[in-house]
């Protein structure tokens, strides 16, 4: 479903990415996991190309997503959110929802901005994350866990097909932190696609059915869970020598 | 016949202060030059139909200034345009610019376009430095350029009108632009278009994220905004019965429309309605006290100075956040 060929990305010099080449399948939740710094969050942004690859290329289905601009890579049924949240502070809860939208945003001039269904899924998803009281709030006033999120409430709003998360559950509590769990396991029931970045171990091996494995900009391991957590390079690599 | 249940949280009663008190005003501002049977009161026609023409202008202005977050200092270029427009077609083919007011709309419309497509691609201190520039092109490019009489300008006949009756035709086209200005900025407003526009002004990246087509959002809305200027400057080159560069090509014009949003509340309907009105009356009021001098622009900047230390969103923005606004001036 998505396959990155070859990506490489740097920065001032810097190889922050070095080429990758994996696979995700359709329907399967995917961890991307690695130290610090490996690149992890930079192979996102050449995904949703917000940053141009230096070379390689990035299929989804017959798509080359390298030579797309962003928001055609959304209107593709591609969702995703920041490890930094990107929020619209001067914008309404309901109105940062209401930006995402199945098939991307459609900036009519006849259209109301915030349509009763928009209100309606917007309440859903709030309810979902137990954040009902904020609708009307301006999103500058919410703390940075809300905000957090919010960024995974405003992806289910654009229900995409396929769904890059960037570390949804750091700063979340952990009763929430289960919901989201359940959440992505109905989600990929329903036949979406999830890659994930995340660094907590025990949500990356209860959720994920394959796991790639990124330092230092390459791509080190893939494979199921289990095989991933005994393999002595990733245990070297991304855990440290003495385990 | 239905009875289907009313979920609008919103109570409508039959006298909606919100609509009724608008719809006055109006009515009001259609029956003025009514004065004009008794007695020649041309002073209150001229300063009304000023306030109209810089209504339509700011509230364009707000359209890519207030919702979208560029500070265009140069959108005075799409006044000039169509001021020439209309003006050298009327010279030169006797077509009244009442007639052309919307065609020169539509060209400064386009040109904004393809304006927009240049400049837009910056945002902050460089997009403000390139909308200067550009008017500095026109101007040199005006004060040069034979064709439309070069720094003289083109000059056009006077209508045949009685002197208390010579001003009304350029009164009811400026309300008809204003009218059409707000309604144009109240429906971006509360629009899906809007709703983009207002994203972008805060974050470009996020924007494309959700799907907005951020460049062509950006360049329609600059282009919008040129429309209500364009048409308004043909009529004002009507008004004045000439059209000169150093009379449409200076930044004191584009400058008023940016201080008017930003007296009111940029980014909100009434705000540079409001600000406009501020505007031009203290300044009316000023001059009458103390005649002309500097001291009407010294006091002009004392009064915003003043304002936007109590009001730093505006006075509409300001009042809004504080729950204190009218509920006839709450248009969003
Ligand atoms: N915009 C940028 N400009 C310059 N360098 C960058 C930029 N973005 C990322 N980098 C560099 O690229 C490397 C990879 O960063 P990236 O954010 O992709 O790491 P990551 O795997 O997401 O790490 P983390 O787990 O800490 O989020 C880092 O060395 C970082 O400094
Ligand atoms: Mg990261």
């Amino acid at each position: 479903m998505l396959k990155i060929n070859n990506v490489s990305k740097s920065f001032a010099g810097l190889l922050a990415v070095d080429q990758c080449s994996f696979a995700i399948r359709e329907g399967t939740i995917s961890a991307l996991i690695g130290p610090n710094g490996a690149g992890k969050s930079t192979l996102f942004n050449c995904i949703s190309r917000i940053y141009p690859v230096d070379s390689g290329e990035i299929y989804y289905a017959k798509n080359r997503l390298d030579l797309l601009p962003p928001h055609r890579i959304a209107r593709l049924g591609i969702g995703r959110s920041f490890q930094l949240t990107r929020t619209l502070d001067h914008l309404s809860v309901t109105e940062n929802l209401a930006l995402h939208t199945a098939g991307g945003f459609g900036s009519h001039l006849l259209q109301r901005g915030v349509t009763p269904n928009d209100k309606q899924r917007a309440d859903e998803i709030m309810e979902f994350l137990g954040i009902s009281a904020l609708a009307d709030l301006d999103m500058g006033s919410l703390s940075y866990g809300q905000k957090k999120l919010l960024d995974l409430g405003a992806v289910l709003m654009a229900d995409p097909d396929l769904i890059l998360l960037d570390e949804p559950a750091a700063g979340v509590n952990l009763r929430l932190l289960e919901n989201i769990i359940e959440k992505l396991v109905a989600l990929k029931e329903q036949g979406k696609t999830i890659l994930l970045v995340e660094h907590n171990m025990d949500v990356v091996m209860g959720v994920s059915d394959d796991v790639i494995v990124m330092s230092a900009g390459r791509i080190i391991a893939t494979g199921k869970p289990s095989a991933i957590q005994n393999n002595p390079d990733v245990l070297e690599a991304y855990l440290g020598r003495n385990t | 016949m239905s009875n289907i249940a009313v979920t609008s949280s919103q109570p409508s009663p039959k006298w909606d202060s919100k609509q009724v008190i608008p719809l006055l005003l109006l009515v009001a501002l259609i029956a003025l030059p009514a004065v004009q049977f008794f007695g020649n009161h041309n002073y209150v026609i001229h300063v009304v139909l000023f306030a109209f023409l810089y209504i339509t202008m700011s509230s364009s202005w707000n359209i890519i200034g207030g919702y979208g977050g560029f500070i265009s200092i140069g959108h005075n270029v799409f006044f000039g345009i169509g001021a020439f427009f209309s003006g050298f077609i009327f010279a030169r083919y006797g077509i009244s610019p009442f007639y052309t007011a919307l065609l020169a709309g539509l060209v400064a419309t386009v040109f904004g376009f393809a304006v927009g497509l240049i400049t837009l691609r910056v945002r902050g201190p460089s997009f403000i430095i390139s909308s200067i520039a550009l008017l500095m092109i026109f101007r040199i490019v005006f004060d040069r350029w034979e064709l439309v009489g070069a720094a003289h300008g083109i000059t056009l006949p006077h209508n045949s009108l009685p002197v208390e009756w010579s001003k009304v035709p350029h009164y009811y086209a400026l309300l008809i632009l204003m009218v059409a200005a707000i309604f144009l900025s109240w429906s971006v407003r509360h629009s899906k278009f809007g709703l983009a526009l207002r994203a972008i002004s805060h974050d470009e990246i996020k924007s494309e994220v959700t799907g907005i087509n951020v460049r062509m959002i950006k360049v329609t809305a600059f282009a919008l905004s040129a429309f209500f200027i364009g048409a308004a400057g043909a009529i004002w080159a009507d008004y004045l019965t000439y059209v000169r560069p150093n009379i449409f090509f200076i930044i004191l014009i584009a400058a008023n429309m940016v201080l008017m949003c930003i007296l009111g509340g940029k980014g909100t309907v009434t705000g540079p309605i409001i600000g406009t009105i501020v505007m031009i009356f203290f300044n009316e009021f000023i001059l009458a006290q103390f005649g002309a001098s500097e001291l009407n622009i010294f006091l002009t900047g004392l009064l915003l100075i003043i304002t936007l230390l109590y009001f730093p969103e505006g006075i509409v923005g300001s009042l809004k956040q504080r729950n204190l606004l009218p509920r006839f001036l709450d248009w969003g």
